[in-house]
């Protein structure tokens, strides 16, 4: 393994209990530690409420840790200021899950794409479409399609844009929160291939959390799996899914009803009432 | 496409835009649509009944009644739309501004709101005019404060709706500065309930300038205004009906008319009822 | 393959059978169809799986057995559930079997339960509803339905309110409340898309216990090939309103015909890795 880019450290965060809230605090992540190498996948995986979302959102610098520290490139992401803050947010760049509600209704495609490389103050407008367009047809679009609203494309167009404009200001780190969640199965594998292929191409880091194993497995190298807000285990995706270490991981990996169920277990068995045999 | 509209609804809003821009058109050209000055007396012609040569009749001085009401009609558009601009900017301002950085903020600006909104808005209405003075301006303003809370809470909640999309995540993540956010993402997408608000706030105004001058507290005379001259009205109700009749059908014309655009708009707005 | 599954089941008939059912709007210009001659049956004590994609029609075929459709749809064909020629029932007809021999298991559980009314009084309902029973009689059999739904402390739970029920046991209290009057059918709309994977997992094993131990039917919509897999006796694959393959779940998984079911076989991540690593049986 290679020197890690993202370094989390003893990361937690708490939220509420305040001075006036009589709720005791909701610790929403752990002391959780987590590295991950240049041009490696990092899947987090857990159910509802296992904190991934969150630890996300805070390497994101969008949530602040209530303590531990998280650096990229060696800079602790939350001591940074001006210049490097915002050459911080050139480096760093989501994807969201929710096709519905990633783009504001009210600007067509060229302008979302084009306002983070405005925010940066980046080219001249005719640089910035040229820009626009080169992506969208690299994710799969047209972009005479450029200067329409966000409802007039599908979920999985939506995500194909969202994917270009987390790599318009040329990142070296994308974080992916289920991107794939709302979408078909097979629209959700066309876009899992065009992620992979642009992070290779592309050469970046990624954290992708998601909720399906299943996907997960497809799209990282190592894997973390988290649960009330601890980190349970973490390792190669191919150990961790092939002997996981731990009776929550097995247990998560036993519930997933898988298609090969009827392709190992169900051919033959006879069980159900009404079987041929 | 700034606004998405459901032109299914779009017989109230036609309705409804008729009766405004109707009225909106004779306060404008009021030197022009009015048969006399209103101002202009004739002694010999005192409280006389419509008629061919007065339409609406006249009043106590003389004055033709249908120009009065004309002319009236201006200063209370002028009120109506200026009070409500009031109200639309600060309160949107102050909701959006609440919203989008929470915490103490937006507890120290909705509890001043929610003071200004426990009092009655025409106890509070008199109250500021008895401190800013009697005029028309005033009254605006009086009017356009009251405003304030209502617009501030529904562009608050809007805001908070907004402020739950990813979008506004994203825009975080690129780094776009709090006033960016506030104008681009924020705003253009809660503008169409405030707008509804607005048509809805103005028939309110409407009907609160005319109280207030109704009280002596706007417009003073002898420049006309439905409310003042509904006072005038009042005390000649048993031998001349139309000195009061006709500045309260200005007024029910007008408030009908806005709210009617209101529900119309309300309607072609709201995603539920979008086919 | 149809009189395989009829043989084995030695029934007289299906519980319920869709012939040539068709279902259309009104659009702008012309009529969009939405399900297009579908044709199904689900025998007694069958678990059959309707899957398909977003746009399928895959919900809007089982909404028609129960008659729930937005009023403007057009439908065409025939629909019998036992004897019962559904199509020609009248509304109030209708009413009288929903939730007395159909059940509909929703999506969102949280959405279907009323916020404001306690867990024993709701799933209580469709016996009020449906029975003129005695008010200690229901409460009798509200405990045992939501004992078979694994909901255990019945007294204490039938006084909370949902919000006070995690994800899983909304959906086994709605899950009770299907059962509550034997139902012939229960359509599962589904039911645990909402769902972690674990309690998923749980409430799948709960549904088939249900069937096995009461032989009632279940129609289970879904887009996840694992579930169907993992639950199903018998599959229809759907796209774009049509049915374009039917058969039993081993023959669907290890020799599907048409190419929408391979794609789809194809699209779906394993958690075993690249496909052409898991064992051919």
């Amino acid at each position: 393994m290679s020197e890690p880019l993202i370094d989390i450290k003893n990361v937690s965060k708490e939220f509420g209990g305040g001075l006036f809230s009589r709720l005791a605090p909701f610790k929403a992540v752990s002391d959780i530690s987590l590295s991950v190498a240049r041009n490696q996948t990092m899947g987090i995986v857990g159910e509802s409420g296992s904190g991934k979302s969150t630890l996300l959102r805070m390497v994101l610098r969008l949530i602040q840790p209530t303590s531990g520290e998280i650096t990229i490139n060696g800079q602790n992401v939350w001591a940074l200021k001006g210049g490097q803050l915002k050459a911080f947010r050139r480096q760093v760049q989501p994807v969201f899950q929710n096709p519905a509600s990633s783009f504001n209704p009210r600007h067509s495609i060229q302008s979302i794409l084009t306002a983070p490389l405005e925010v940066h103050g980046i080219g001249t407008p005719a640089e910035r479409r040229d820009r626009a367009v080169e992506l969208l047809e690299r994710v799969g679009l047209d972009p005479a399609m450029r200067h329409r609203l966000p409802h007039q494309f599908s979920g999985g167009q939506k995500q194909r844009i969202a994917i270009a404009r987390a790599v318009i200001l040329g990142p070296t780190v994308v974080l992916a929160d289920e991107p794939t969640s709302a979408l078909d199965v097979s629209v959700q594998a066309q876009v899992l291939k065009l992620f992979s292929d642009i992070k290779d191409d592309l050469g970046l880091t990624t954290i992708f959390v998601s909720h399906n194993l299943a996907v997960i497995r497809q799209v990282s190298d190592r894997v973390a799996v988290m649960q009330h807000g601890r980190l349970v285990e973490e390792g190669p995706v191919d150990d961790i899914f092939d002997n996981p270490g731990n009776d929550y991981t097995r247990n998560l990996i036993a519930a997933v009803p898988d298609p090969a169920f009827a392709r190992r277990n169900r051919a033959g068995t006879a069980v159900h009432p009404v079987s041929p045999a | 496409m700034t606004l998405d509209i459901n032109w299914r609804r779009w017989r109230l809003v036609a309705f409804g835009g008729f009766i405004v821009s109707a009225i909106l058109f004779v306060a404008i050209f009021a030197n022009v649509v009015a048969p006399y000055s209103p101002y202009d007396l004739d002694v010999a012609n005192m409280l006389a009944p419509p008629s061919g040569a007065h339409l609406l009749g006249t009043d106590e001085l003389g004055r033709d009644v249908l120009s009065r009401v004309i002319y009236a009609a201006r200063i209370s558009m002028m009120v109506a739309v200026l009070a409500s601009m009031v109200g639309l900017i600060f309160g949107t301002i102050i909701g959006s501004v609440a919203a989008y950085f929470g915490g103490w903020v937006d507890m120290v600006l909705m509890r001043f709101m929610e003071v200004l909104f426990s009092f009655p808005a025409i106890l509070l209405a008199v109250v500021l005019m008895a401190a800013l003075g009697t005029s028309v301006v005033n009254s605006m303003i009086a009017i356009g404060i009251i405003f304030i809370p209502g617009f501030a809470r529904l562009a608050r909640a809007a805001a908070i709706d907004v402020l739950r999309k990813q979008y506004v995540e994203s825009a975080r993540a690129v780094g776009m500065s709090n006033t960016r956010i506030l104008v681009r993402e924020i705003l253009p997408n809660i503008f169409a309930p405030l707008l509804v608000e607005a048509a809805v706030a103005f028939s309110y105004a409407v009907l609160l300038e005319s109280a207030l001058s109704f009280l002596g507290l706007g417009a003073q005379p002898p420049e006309p205004s439905w409310g003042n001259m509904l006072n005038v009205g009042r005390g000649f109700m048993a031998n001349a009906a139309w000195l009061s009749l006709a500045p309260g059908m200005a007024i029910f014309l007008t408030v009908l008319g806005f709210n009617t655009l209101g529900d119309g708009l309300r309607d072609a707005f709201d995603p539920h009822l979008r086919d | 393959m149809q009189d395989i599954r009829k043989h084995a089941q030695g029934a007289a008939g299906p519980t319920l059978s869709i012939r040539n059912l068709t279902v259309s709007f009104a659009g702008r210009r012309q009529l969009v169809q939405a399900v297009k001659n579908v044709s199904l049956d689900i025998w007694p004590g069958e678990i059959v799986g309707i899957i398909g994609e977003s746009g399928s029609g895959k919900t809007m075929t089982a909404l028609s057995a129960i008659r729930l459709l937005p009023h403007k749809a057009q439908v065409e064909g025939t629909i019998h559930l036992g004897e019962r020629d559904v199509l020609s029932y009248t509304e109030k007809q209708m009413r009288a079997l929903r939730g007395d021999r159909i059940a509909m298991i929703p999506q969102d559980a949280m959405q279907s339960l009323n916020p404001s009314m306690r867990i024993g009084r709701q799933v209580g309902e469709p016996i009020e509803l449906h029975r003129k029973d005695s008010a200690s009689r229901i409460k009798t059999r509200v405990r045992e339905l939501l004992a078979s739904v694994k909901i255990g402390d019945t007294d204490q739970r039938m006084q909370e309110y949902p919000h006070q029920f995690s994800g899983g046991m909304q959906q086994r209290a709605m899950i009770a409340m299907g059962l509550a009057l034997d139902p012939e059918l229960i359509i599962a709309d589904e039911p645990t898309t909402a769902l972690d994977v674990t309690v998923q997992a749980e409430v799948l094993r709960l549904l088939r216990e249900i069937r096995d131990n009461t032989g009632t039917s279940i129609a289970f919509i879904t887009h996840e090939l694992g579930i169907v897999a993992e639950l199903c006796d018998w599959v229809y694959v759907m796209n774009k309103g049509e049915v374009v393959e039917q058969g039993c779940v081993d023959q669907i998984f290890n020799d599907p015909q048409a190419d929408y079911t391979r794609m789809l076989l194809d699209a779906t991540p394993s958690i075993h890795g690249p496909r052409d690593e898991v064992p051919n049986v």
